[in-house]
């Protein structure tokens, strides 16, 4: 997220930004690796809207997570019509159309080639100001919604 | 024929093993072969979305968890990055 990140405070003066929250990729109960237990983000694989909120406010309580912010609901649509899990990216165009569709995460999830798009259009854009380093501790205790377990 | 088709089982069943140690080696783990194809396997889909294609409208819930707001409601203005993802 660091690269999105440092994309967001390059480009934010000319594109607007959204993140969207989808369906877990590895959560406790399903396909967790060993990077979830090292990182310590373990969770459930959400079972209500509620607790899907409540992990994507830890999410972005505790990296500080500056974009914008909207989760898919319990239907999924968004992940459906997007193809989006595990992680996707994506810049839809004035008129409403995709102007770039990145390839399915992670191994194909390329926040490089998103900050081509945006440097053919608006030129080459780099900070120096890096965004805050991600804490590796969490800032608050796990809602108790999102019923986090190891 | 009889004998062929023990060869043949013979064949599968040595692909079947070289395929599983493949696959664990690049997955991490022979849990992780059965992760994939337990969990991820079933959600991937490459779906229709090309270049040029119009982004189809979703409503999503805001961080309050109250509030609802549409894709479409983010576009228009400017070129809109969307980065989907989740915390795992």
């Amino acid at each position: 997220m660091v690269d999105v990140e440092q994309i967001y405070n390059d480009y934010k003066e000319h594109a607007d930004f959204l993140t969207v929250y989808v369906r877990e990729a590895h959560p406790a109960d399903e396909w967790q690796m060993k990077s979830n237990v090292k990182d310590d983000v373990c969770y459930a694989q959400p079972k209500s809207l509620e607790q899907r909120v409540a992990i994507a406010r830890d999410f972005t309580t505790r990296f500080k997570y500056p974009l914008p912010f909207g989760i898919d609901d319990m239907s999924n649509l968004a992940d459906a019509a997007y193809s989006a899990w595990p992680e996707r990216l994506y810049i839809i165009d004035e008129t409403g159309r995709i102007a770039y569709r990145g390839g399915m995460g992670p191994f194909n999830y390329k926040p490089a080639e998103v900050r081509d798009w945006l440097a053919s259009r608006y030129g080459v854009v780099k900070h120096e100001t890096a965004p805050a380093p991600a804490s590796a501790q969490p800032t608050t205790a796990p809602a108790a919604a999102a019923e986090p377990k190891k | 024929m009889k004998r062929f088709f023990k060869w043949a089982a013979c064949a599968l069943a040595v692909l079947a093993v070289a395929a599983f140690v493949m696959l664990s080696f690049m997955a991490g783990s022979p849990k992780d072969v059965y992760g994939m194809v337990r969990y991820a396997l079933p959600h991937i889909h490459r779906g229709n979305l090309k270049v040029g294609s119009d982004a189809p409208d979703v409503r999503l819930v805001a961080l309050d968890g109250e509030n609802r707001f549409h894709i479409r409601e983010r576009t228009g203005a400017r070129p809109l990055v969307i980065v989907f993802g989740s915390f795992t």
